[in-house]
């Protein structure tokens, strides 16, 4: 097996356009969460916290944003774990989904 | 709903003996939501998105089922809630307290998507009628109940208050 080392940085590429390639390669998914008038505001931060090992104040703040504008987008992830992701937040009965990132 | 003691892994509460009766009622209606409810998608363009939302309500029903059969076991444990003369002290693990807001939770939603209120239409007003009444008021219990369990678990209800 060969040994080389390959350079982590290519001659004449820069990094930047590393990290955009990386989004035509794996589509990104965004799990969303949406705004309803059932669920209790501190169920929700809870929640968030539970699900994705928040502290409370990014909690509460992915919580308010769903109160006042409607929805939230919680994370991007690769389909796989968006998937996992919205699976947690509906067994807690949240209104989430993925959808897809246009981006 | 009293917290009496707040542990690494127990909390433990009193309960007047109607408190116990109702949280006893909320836990037997469960599970509330149907299983159509959840979508895992708004969007046309998902990959697989048959098969994919195929696996989401497999997956919340095999939940259900474990959140119930665990219901079923508290319901019927002796000894778990102690008769004393305020009333019944019970202690919850922490873990059994994420499954318990799970399942008050559903019986929350679900009288709310019984009132006809879906997220799609949330400005529905309920028609009030006996039905409707004991929807609203399994919606309110239960979140009373919701409220009392998320405040212990988040350090914010100090032992010794109602």
């Amino acid at each position: 097996m060969p040994t080389t080392a390959t350079p982590e940085v290519l001659p004449g590429i820069e990094q930047d356009e590393q990290t955009d390639s990386r989004t035509d390669l794996e589509p990104g998914y965004l799990v969303i969460c949406w705004d309803d008038p059932v669920n209790l505001m501190d169920y929700v931060t809870h929640v968030f916290q539970t699900v994705f090992g928040w502290h409370r104040k990014k909690a509460e703040k992915h919580m308010l944003e769903v109160h006042k504008n409607g929805k939230s987008v919680l994370v991007r992830e690769g389909l796989e774990k968006a998937e996992f992701y919205v699976h947690q937040l509906q067994k807690y009965t949240l209104h989430a989904t993925l959808e897809r990132d246009s981006k | 709903m009293k917290l009496l003691r707040t542990g690494q892994r127990q909390i433990q509460f009193e309960l007047a003996p109607s408190e116990k009766a109702l949280l006893f009622h909320l836990l037997q209606l469960y599970p509330l939501v149907p299983s159509a409810h959840h979508r895992l998608s708004k969007g046309r363009k998902m990959p697989d998105r048959e098969e994919n939302q195929r696996l989401l309500e497999e997956s919340l029903q095999a939940r259900r089922q474990e959140n119930r059969q665990q219901v079923d076991a508290m319901l019927n444990e002796t000894g778990r809630f102690v008769e004393r003369p305020a009333g019944y002290q019970v202690s919850f693990t922490r873990g059994e307290i994420e499954w318990l807001l799970q399942v008050l939770n559903d019986v929350r939603v679900g009288s709310w998507i019984a009132l006809g209120s879906t997220a799609e239409h949330p400005e529905m007003e309920p028609e009030m009628s006996k039905q409707t009444m004991s929807h609203v008021m399994t919606m309110d219990i239960a979140a009373f109940f919701e409220m009392g369990f998320l405040s212990a678990v988040s350090g914010e209800f100090q032992p010794g208050h109602e």
